[in-house]
């Protein structure tokens, strides 16, 4: 079936090279075709004999390649999208030395057929897309004039150590970084700015570090060091802080696309936080970042590896697995294959491998069949979409994590390219290889996991150094040296700084990859010390900052918005690792289909824990978490967008924990300052700020405060809630049982299985025939100690279709609100209170669901012997899964501390706190 | 062949048609380039490449995948043949979600009319869909690849099985902005109590800035996550806090210079409008009785029917997008409450009096020419039982069928009155004028005024389009007006 060509861009698979052309034309008229073949062969054989010297032209990597790069999708390296049998990727192939159509004739652009194409009245190329303008049109040609020299693209080409470039200012030059941006600068024209202030430097430092504000102390600490080592030192103790490894790990999990679920329609959670908790340590241990590859790619093929050579191979195993019914596990599992080929290009070496699983890539040089000479080498591990996860390594008691395990012997793959990238479609047969274009693997390097891993951290490699350290100066400055992080190759972005980024590789590597030593270097430049304050004409000259004259200001990423607050507030956690937890978030997040399992917010410190802990479930992440930019964890993320939305604003004003952080953000400032109003304010502002407040703007917001706690003091009510926010927010704090399930006991009902009268119900009712036994009721097939805690909870066989029970229940405290049965039932149910209807479903989940008490129920509530009748009814086919456990809870009223003006100005102050955690500058690293 | 002659086939083939819109289309491409660099509004109203005929869209999935033959596509050779065992023929080679071993035909147990000046086989249950079935464009010829419920809610709505890619009303908003700043420009309704199989990343930006992600509404709390103040925070309270916010920003802009600090100050002003105009168009009763009794919604609710009215005040108000999902399709007959004869029933009540009035709503306000109103599943339902418990189940049901189902369009730029496509005797095949989801992008793009082949961001060194890297996705000339 062939349809649907219209405007082509990409081919479609399995056509042969050669077929109709897609070129349109603008008007009705036919293009006379002037080259002929055996001319073009004859130049382009003489000129292949000669070698040809770089002659003036134009730069071909700034004007050349950007032009010729509008051809590469029909002219590339991709044989299958070829048209008309012409390449414009090497020199070689555009003048027809490898036996296709010469389209550049060397020196000689009137006779150069691209020329012609280009410029044609009617159908000029390319078919798509403007046409070239007149400069470009004036460029090739010059080039072509000049010889149509070709210049490999620098990525591929092994970074070099420059040496240090003339500047105008060498007293500005605090190490060579700064020398590449001062030189730059000058042939600009442009001057570097002034150095930052030291609170602001303080403040860069620590949320660039730590991603945690300073706290005033430390601030003040540094503004008084007068030493010459102050600011080495502060750098030295931030990198040192455990907090440094939780806010690098986050940059890295990223790319690792880790979540703690499997993705995909279940999207069932895993356990794979101590992948996690390995690299926040392996970056606080400050692990070489080739050893750190290596153990991700191939802990598991070092000899003897560690417990922790094994946990850093989950890297590859945050691919999603699919447990859907009927899904075909092969195809999951490759998927899983593909993804990992995808994801270690784009992290080592920016490169989009990826784009060559379905064709040869447009513009880099890897082929299809090179694709799948990667995918060989992923194509071994044990792993194979498994509902279990496994293989897992067991890293403790009940903590079993995934890991990457090498098939042997007979139980290994044949790797196939894939048609089109099908996998039920199998091409020619392929070995574990690199792409040609790089350096090979050594002869002796074993053609695996750890080979490859070798290769990508190899001194020849050209890229992995390179990646690396852009990425680090794209997080420290808000845009890479090369902006797009993602794609090194000819569709990325040319380097603004390509001496410094080769520079900062070379040194990298030299260093032995020493993450913090980079770090290190770069903090300490002149460059990233200055102010980013800049003057209108700064801006004019350099909207974006490429040039690097101030310094870096852009808004935090979604975790430091959350921590900063909690820090400044002083309710941060500061706990390190473990299992993900559950902060609080609003009510409704996680209806999923077939997952029963409920968010329930984590109790004590936990849910004040750094937002790396948060858990991450791909299908429905953290909402306040992904509105600032959090990527899903589905695929690997190289670069998140930064966007800039009212969605954002609803949730830093909104969110109740960032008010319950102002909340306590507001009390420790009142705690710490005294009972004057500026010292509170100045504390208050300093805390998430690190500066102290301007006068204007100590007077707008003491003003703020002023009104603010007069209208509250007129209203009781918000004051109180405000003043004590975490009351108004966590009802799990006031949830009370009064009616306990079998989580927490077992209590005695009355049954039965025979079918009572109609006034079963009523308090009066007799019950006194009735069976006594405890809850839960069910069938347990499942040996007494099963851990299955369903299993183990039932205590009363349950073997009919209905059954009756009733129990007396007491209320000791007034004032209850938000009753609610806990009903764990997989068939239907219906409960009374008293006789009246309170709650019923007819089709229950299987785990314990909250299901409120009717109104009617609930207003027939008395202090004491209040009866609950429920029925149970099995509807299943067969006994799995019959059983029925309920308990009734109910909510206290909240405890507000504080009350009348005490409250009123507590609220005001929270209120303040509120709109200073909402500062452009709060939430801007500046 | 010569080199040259290829040339020369080159220059005399066809697509010379769409010149003219290139020039249009790059010029567009160019402004949303020059509109990020500048730091402007990515959401502000973009020109589309060509004249758009719906200026928004109303798509209305049932997830789970409803059964076109109860509904849409009646099959008297399958009628006559329930209880026998499916061709063997059919089954080779297949894949089933859970049907295991030779299941057997099964008719339905349901009478179907021909509705409308179109004449156009319309099932008992969905007699309100009946009276305005004229202006609807039924396509009885969709097919899709996969029969799973995630991957092919993906397919369908982000153009890839997997997840991570951008869904069709994340690339609306990306390509043409929405009109109305107070409110999200891509809003997503759920229904029947569970979110759709593949969760939030059917309204993901997925590659795309984050900005353009589906805004959930919610009609029960609030409305949209974060949306109310705290609690003991009244709305002039906010006010006074966003004056001394606006009162510091500016002059810290003023000290910094920095342009974000502007943009952001907006952002805040427009979430604080946000706070008013959304509760107040989420806010269903103020509308009249007349039209409660058109929907059957309840204010209060969580119904579709609610959500139907919604979606009708949402695109009146400027929305570009609003996507429903309604859980409870997915009739395996596993129970009674995924049986063909009991709950299917019940989700056709719940559902087609408000489509139908929705239509008749749009209509009558002048809304329905420029809204594209889309009905659809991720797949259909097989013409076998699937019995996955042998003899043991009373129940009747079907299993996920990909490889036909019925959707349909209509308003738009849609030819109302159209029965496009047909399936084989007993609904198994397609057998004329196949639709795949891909084609549905395309001619849902090329409705809005956006050329789906052009259409695309680039991302990791692909040019990423929601109908997919090949050129197959076509758009059905045969649905438009």
């Amino acid at each position: 079936m062939s349809r649907g060509t219209k405007g082509s861009v990409w081919p479609e698979p399995d056509e042969p090279t050669v077929r109709e052309g897609r070129h349109r034309r603008r008007n009705g008229m036919t293009l006379q075709p002037i080259a002929t073949g055996i001319r073009a062969a004859a130049v382009a054989g003489l000129l292949a004999a000669i070698s040809m010297p770089a002659a003036a032209g134009p730069d071909f990597a700034a004007e050349v390649r950007p032009i010729l790069q509008k051809c590469l999708p029909c002219h590339g390296p991709d044989a299958h999208s070829r048209m008309a049998n012409l390449r414009l990727d090497s020199r070689e192939a555009a003048t027809g030395a490898e036996g296709g159509y010469a389209g550049i004739v060397p020196g000689d652009s009137a006779a150069s057929r691209v020329m012609a194409r280009v410029t044609a009245d009617s159908s000029p190329m390319p078919p798509t897309g403007e046409r070239l303008s007149e400069r470009e049109i004036e460029t090739l040609a010059a080039w072509i004039d000049a010889g149509a020299a070709y210049e490999s693209h620098w990525a591929f080409n092994p970074p070099v150590a420059p040496g240090p470039p003339e500047v105008s200012d060498p007293g500005w030059i605090r190490n060579p970084i700064d020398g590449f941006v001062l030189s730059r600068l000058d042939s600009e024209g442009l001057r570097p700015s002034r150095e930052a202030d030291r609170d602001t430097m303080v403040r860069r430092l620590a949320l660039d570090l730590t991603g945690l504000p300073p706290t005033p102390e430390e601030a003040d600490a540094f503004a008084a060091d007068t030493s010459p080592e102050a600011y080495a030192n502060l750098v030295d103790r931030l990198l040192n802080s455990s907090a440094y490894g939780e806010r690098w790990a986050r940059v890295w999990l990223d790319l690792a696309r880790y979540a703690d679920s499997m993705g995909y329609e279940k999207d069932s959670l895993r356990t794979i936080w101590p992948y996690r908790d390995w690299v926040v340590r392996a970056l606080n241990d400050n692990m070489p970042f080739d050893e750190f590859t290596i153990r991700q790619l191939a802990g598991d093929l070092l000899p003897d590896p560690s417990t922790d050579d094994l946990i850093a191979t989950g890297f590859h195993r945050n691919t999603m697995t699919n447990t859907e019914g009927g899904t075909d596990d092969e195809e999951f599992r490759d998927a899983a294959v593909k993804d990992r080929v995808a994801t270690t290009g784009q992290t080592w070496m920016g490169l989009t491998w990826g784009c060559a699983q379905c064709h040869s890539h447009k513009y880099d040089p890897v082929s299809h069949a090179e694709f799948y000479s990667l995918y060989a080498f992923f194509n071994q591990t044990a792993d194979s979409d498994r509902n279990d996860d496994s293989p897992t390594l067991e890293v403790s008691g009940d903590v079993s994590t995934p890991v990457l395990s090498e098939l042997s012997g007979t139980e290994r793959r044949e790797t196939f390219v894939h048609k089109s990238g099908n996998f039920m479609n199998r091409g020619e047969r392929v070995e574990p290889g690199v792409p040609a274009a790089f350096h090979p693997l050594p002869p002796e390097a074993p053609r695996n996991r750890l080979g490859l891993a070798r290769w990508l951290v190899a001194e020849e490699n050209p890229l992995t150094a390179r990646v690396a350290v852009n990425r680090i100066w794209a997080r420290l400055f808000g845009a890479g040296i090369v902006a797009t992080e993602e794609d090194f190759g000819t569709q990325g972005t040319q380097p603004t700084h390509p001496e410094l980024l080769d520079w900062l590789a070379t040194e990298f590597m030299r260093s032995g990859w020493d993450v913090k030593g980079l770090i290190r270097t770069v903090v300490a430049s002149a460059t990233y010390r200055q102010t980013s304050d800049a003057t209108a004409a700064a801006l004019a000259a350099d909207p974006e900052n490429t040039l690097l004259a101030r310094g870096p200001r852009f808004r935090l990423p979604a975790e430091t918005v959350r921590d900063q607050a909690l820090a400044a507030s002083g309710l941060l956690s500061r706990k390190i690792g473990g299992p993900p937890v559950m902060p609080w978030q609003p009510a409704g997040i996680w209806q999923v289909v077939y997952s029963n399992r409920q968010w329930e917010t984590s109790p004590g410190p936990d849910r004040h824990r750094r937002a790396l802990y948060t858990l991450w479930r791909r299908t429905s992440p953290y909402p306040a978490m992904t509105t600032f930019d959090a990527p899903s964890g589905e695929t690997c993320t190289v670069r998140r967008i930064r966007t800039n939305t009212p969605l954002q604003a609803l949730v830093t004003l909104n969110d109740p924990t960032l008010m319950e952080a102002a909340q306590h953000l507001a009390g420790r400032a009142m705690a710490e300052a005294g009972p004057e109003d500026e010292a509170i304010l100045d504390r208050l502002f300093r805390l998430v700020l690190t500066r102290p407040p301007s006068a204007a703007e100590r007077e707008r917001l003491l003003a703020l405060r002023e009104e603010t706690a007069r209208d509250l003091e007129a209203d009781p009510a918000s004051a109180a809630k405000l003043a004590s926010y975490d009351q108004v927010l966590y009802t799990s704090l006031r949830r009370r049982t009064l009616l306990a399930d079998t989580r927490t006991e077992a209590p005695v009902w009355r049954y039965t299985s025979e079918e009572p009268g109609a006034d079963w119900t009523l308090s009066g009712f007799d019950d006194s025939e009735w069976s006594v036994g405890r809850g839960a009721f069910g069938i347990s097939r499942a040996a007494p100690e099963s851990k299955d805690p369903y299993e183990a909870s039932i205590r009363t066989a349950w073997d009919t279709t209905d059954l009756w029970m009733r129990i007396t229940f007491d209320i000791h405290e007034p004032g209850l609100d938000g009753l609610r049965f806990e009903v764990r039932h997989s068939g239907g149910f219906e409960a009374y209170v008293n006789g009246i209807p309170a709650a019923g479903d007819l089709d229950g989940s299987g785990v314990h669901s909250p299901y409120a008490m009717s109104r009617a129920a609930a207003a027939s509530l008395r202090r004491a012997g209040n009866v609950l009748a429920v029925r149970a009814i099995h509807t299943g086919l067969t006994d799995a899964r019959r059983n029925i456990d309920l308990g009734l809870t109910a909510l206290s009223p909240p405890e507000f501390r504080l009350t009348g003006s005490a409250a009123a100005a507590k609220a005001s102050w929270a209120v303040v706190a509120n709109v200073v955690l909402n500062l452009d500058e709060a939430l801007t690293k500046s | 062949m010569s080199t040259a002659l290829e040339f020369a086939k080159q220059q005399t083939r066809r697509h010379f048609l769409r010149g003219c819109q290139l020039g249009l289309a790059s010029m567009f491409l160019g402004s949303l380039d020059t509109a990020r660099a500048a730091g402007t509004d990515a959401l502000s109203p973009k020109r589309p490449h060509h004249v758009p005929r719906a200026k928004s869209v109303i798509y209305l999935h049932m997830a789970g995948g409803p059964s076109q033959l109860e509904l849409f596509d009646p099959k008297p050779e399958l009628q006559k043949h329930t209880g026998a065992d499916c061709p063997q023929h059919l089954l080779e080679g297949k894949r089933f979600a859970f049907i295991k071993g030779v299941p057997q035909l099964l008719g339905t147990p349901y009478r179907f009319h021909r509705a409308g000046q179109s004449g156009a086989w319309v099932s008992e249950l969905l007699p309100r869909f009946a009276e305005v079935v004229d202006d609807a464009a039924i396509i009885r010829s969709m097919t899709t690849q996969e029969f799973n419920h995630a991957p092919a809610q993906l397919l369908l709505h982000t153009g890839n099985q997997r997840l991570g890619s951008a869904s069709i009303g994340a690339w609306a908003t990306y390509g043409l902005g929405t009109e109305n700043r107070n409110l999200p420009g891509f809003v997503v309704l759920v229904s029947g109590n569970k979110t759709p199989s593949a969760g939030k990343s059917l309204w993901g930006s997925g590659f795309l800035p984050s900005v353009h992600q589906g805004v959930q509404c919610r009609t029960q709390g609030d409305p949209v996550l974060y949306l109310s103040n705290p609690d003991g925070m009244s709305r002039s309270l906010r006010r006074r806090t966003l004056d001394a916010l606006g009162d510091l920003n500016r002059l810290e802009q003023e000290r910094s210079g920095a342009r974000d600090t502007l943009a952001r100050i907006e952002q805040y002003e427009l979430a604080y409008r946000m706070q008013a105009s959304v509760p107040e168009v989420m806010d269903i009763s103020r509308e009249p009785d007349s039209v409660h009794s058109l929907y059957g919604t309840e204010p209060g609710k969580l119904s579709f029917a609610n959500n139907c009215l919604l979606a009708r005040r949402l695109v009146e108000n400027g929305v570009r997008f609003v996507q429903l999902y309604d859980w409870g399709w997915d009739h395996h007959g596993t129970a009674r409450r995924t049986d063909i004869r009991y709950d299917l029933p019940d989700r056709t009540r719940a559902t087609d009096r408000p489509i139908a009035a929705l239509i008749a709503d749009l209509k009558q306000r002048g809304l329905l020419d420029e809204t594209l109103v889309v009905w659809g599943g991720e797949f259909g339902r097989t013409p076998m039982r699937e019995n996955r418990q042998g003899d043991k189940t009373e129940y009747y049901g079907r299993d996920h069928h990909p490889f036909a189902f019925t959707m349909w369009l209509a308003g738009g730029g849609i030819k109302g009155g159209v029965s496009h496509g047909s399936t084989d005797d007993i609904g198994y095949y397609v057998d004329s004028d196949p639709v795949t989801p891909r084609d549905l992008q395309a001619t849902l793009l090329h409705l809005l005024g956006l050329d789906p082949y052009e259409f695309h961001y680039l991302h990791k060194g692909l040019r990423q389009r929601l109908i997919g890297p090949t050129n197959e996705g076509r758009v059905v000339k045969e649905l438009l007006a």
